[in-house]
């Protein structure tokens, strides 16, 4: 154990990401790259990439209540530390998204009020049934769900909105790129870490499974809500409406061409794969909600 | 990443969101940090410590592990009861440092040939820091915002900087390059308690009281530590330094006389 958690030391992190892949940096993507023009001028298409942004943000905002909540938890010097490098990482990541949404025009006094009118009920729940565990200093329960559920979901997610914003908007896909390095890093850690715990204290599965199976509930219905809620943004969520047509592909779906449904289909599917695989590697079986 | 100007030029609002931002974070700690594995330049060369030597310093490490594994906890519980965002980005960037702090002071254990850093951290902590802890935690488990800030932020972070500034001046090379690193991070985090609870006071002069009263109640506790760790190191009382009066002289600077 001792040498696997060296590669989640504070020193390799500083030399990875910080010094790494954050490197000239500024909130997460180059200081010459805007959002652009035509997402700004058409306010239609302004006000999903705001709602695209405020889930994010209260994605972010989960993660670090939970991450920094388990440091306290953690029963040993080195997995504090990882936990403590992924606190700095979902910092980062509260910020830069948040500077996203000024960049999208919202005023700082603002800030609150918008992530209140735009957040997704549903997102809420989500982050409720973790935080529970986090509260209760659950440590293996609480890593699950948040290395395991939330980064999964998270990671799957942003490689979507990676997909959909590289050719159109490089400085969305730029912050996207650093958060998805990082989350890499975070689900790593979670697998193998838990798997060795899991196997210690085995009467902890079926109180965990029922927690990915509620958290799984949650999502999926947030999924459903976001593609509804965005009916132009959704299947090409940051880009402009005359650039959707060399807009790329997800999942080998056409993204100029492909339905709302079909790309809630496309990403429900991929994290839903990413779960079952994620979850077996640690010896749980996964929990479908329905 | 970029180049901030000098924040003191700043509003209020932009100060804050500046100052406490991981942009801000990483452009501080790249000049110290960079090229400097486990907080030490590649340089600096080790020497040879005699048994007592080594075991005085061991017993020191150890202590100095149970203050930063307080601090990293407290720290990371405070995040979800901070008060605003910029607040608890701050915070983060705190954890990080609290974390980078542990790591290098088990690392440099290591080097001295401590197999087993936990047992040797359970059979040589102090007491009085010990109970520090205990009630540290309290506050942060009781969500009190200002008395967290105090206890961690000020208290824990003068005593800290003023042991480690000291420490550094008479260490081992390897140790006092180390330290030096961890001293400037404490000078942040001492800001963040200054600024946040000096505010505050202003808005409510009431709590000056009442944060008075948790002061002495902690001011006891550091001051026993003091006495402690230097009586377990066998330092000469004529030839111990005056860490109390620096402590208390730190403390003051930020706004809180005994």
């Amino acid at each position: 154990m001792a040498d696997f958690l060296s590669n989640y030391s504070i020193q390799k992190w500083l030399e990875s990401c910080p010094q790494g892949y954050l490197e000239d940096t500024v909130y997460g993507h180059g200081a010459d790259e805007r959002e652009p023009e035509e997402l700004l001028k058409n306010e239609q298409f302004r006000e999903a990439q705001i709602r695209t942004t405020v889930q994010l943000i209260a994605g972010e905002r989960c993660a670090l209540a939970a991450s920094s909540g388990l440091i306290n938890a953690a029963p040993d010097a080195a997995s504090k530390t990882f936990l403590a490098t992924q606190t700095l990482d979902e910092g980062r990541h509260v910020e830069i998204f948040t500077q996203r949404l000024f960049d999208l025009g919202i005023a700082q006094d603002d800030l609150e009020s918008t992530i209140k009118t735009y957040i997704n009920p549903n997102l809420g729940k989500f982050a409720e049934v973790l935080l529970e565990k986090v509260d209760k200093k659950d440590f293996v329960a609480g890593v699950v769900g948040q290395n395991i559920v939330l980064e999964g979901m998270a990671f799957s997610v942003f490689e979507m909105l990676h997909a959909t914003s590289s050719d159109m908007n490089p400085k969305f896909a730029h912050t996207l790129a650093g958060t998805i390095a990082d989350e890499r890093r975070h689900v790593g850690f979670g697998e193998n870490r838990i798997g060795e715990l899991i196997r210690r204290y085995p009467e902890k599965k079926p109180e965990i499974e029922r927690m990915q199976r509620d958290m799984t509930k949650h999502m999926l219905a947030t999924f459903h809500d976001s593609f509804a809620a965005s009916p132009l943004a959704a299947a090409s969520p940051s880009v402009a409406p005359g650039a959707r047509k060399s807009a790329g592909t997800y999942q080998g779906l056409n993204l100029a061409e492909a339905s709302n449904e079909e790309m809630e289909g496309a990403l429900s599917s991929v994290v839903l794969n990413e779960f079952k695989t994620r979850l077996g590697r640690i010896g749980l079986e996964y929990q479908s909600p329905v | 990443m970029s180049n901030q100007s000098n924040p003191h030029e700043l509003g209020d609002a932009d100060f804050h969101s500046t100052v406490h931002s991981f942009e801000f974070w990483f452009e501080a700690v790249e000049g110290y940090l960079h090229g400097r594995p486990y907080g030490v330049s590649p340089s600096t060369k080790d020497v040879e410590l005699d048994e007592r030597q080594r075991e005085g310093l061991i017993t020191t490490l150890c202590n100095y592990c149970v203050g930063e594994t307080a601090a990293l906890e407290a720290s990371s519980g405070m995040i979800r009861f901070a008060p605003d965002r910029h607040a608890k980005i701050f915070l983060s960037t705190q954890v990080v440092d609290e974390g980078r702090h542990l790591e290098v002071l088990l690392h440099r254990m290591a080097q001295l040939g401590v197999a087993e850093p936990e047992a040797e951290i359970e059979k040589r902590a102090n007491r009085s820091l010990l109970k520090f802890k205990d009630r540290l935690l309290d506050f942060v488990d009781a969500r009190d915002w200002e008395a967290s800030v105090l206890a961690q932020n000020v208290i824990l972070e003068c005593l800290e900087f003023t042991v480690f500034r000291h420490h550094s001046g008479t260490a081992d090379p390897v140790t006092a390059d180390m330290l030096r690193g961890i001293v400037s991070d404490e000078r942040r985090h001492m800001g963040f308690g200054e600024n946040d609870l000096g505010r505050r006071l202003l808005m409510a002069p009431h709590t000056h009281d009442r944060l008075h009263k948790i002061k002495r109640e902690l001011d006891t506790l550091v001051l026993d530590t003091f006495e402690e760790t230097l009586g377990e190191l066998g330092v000469d009382r004529a030839e111990r330094p005056d860490l109390a009066g620096d402590y208390l002289a730190a403390v003051a600077r930020l706004g809180f006389r005994s």
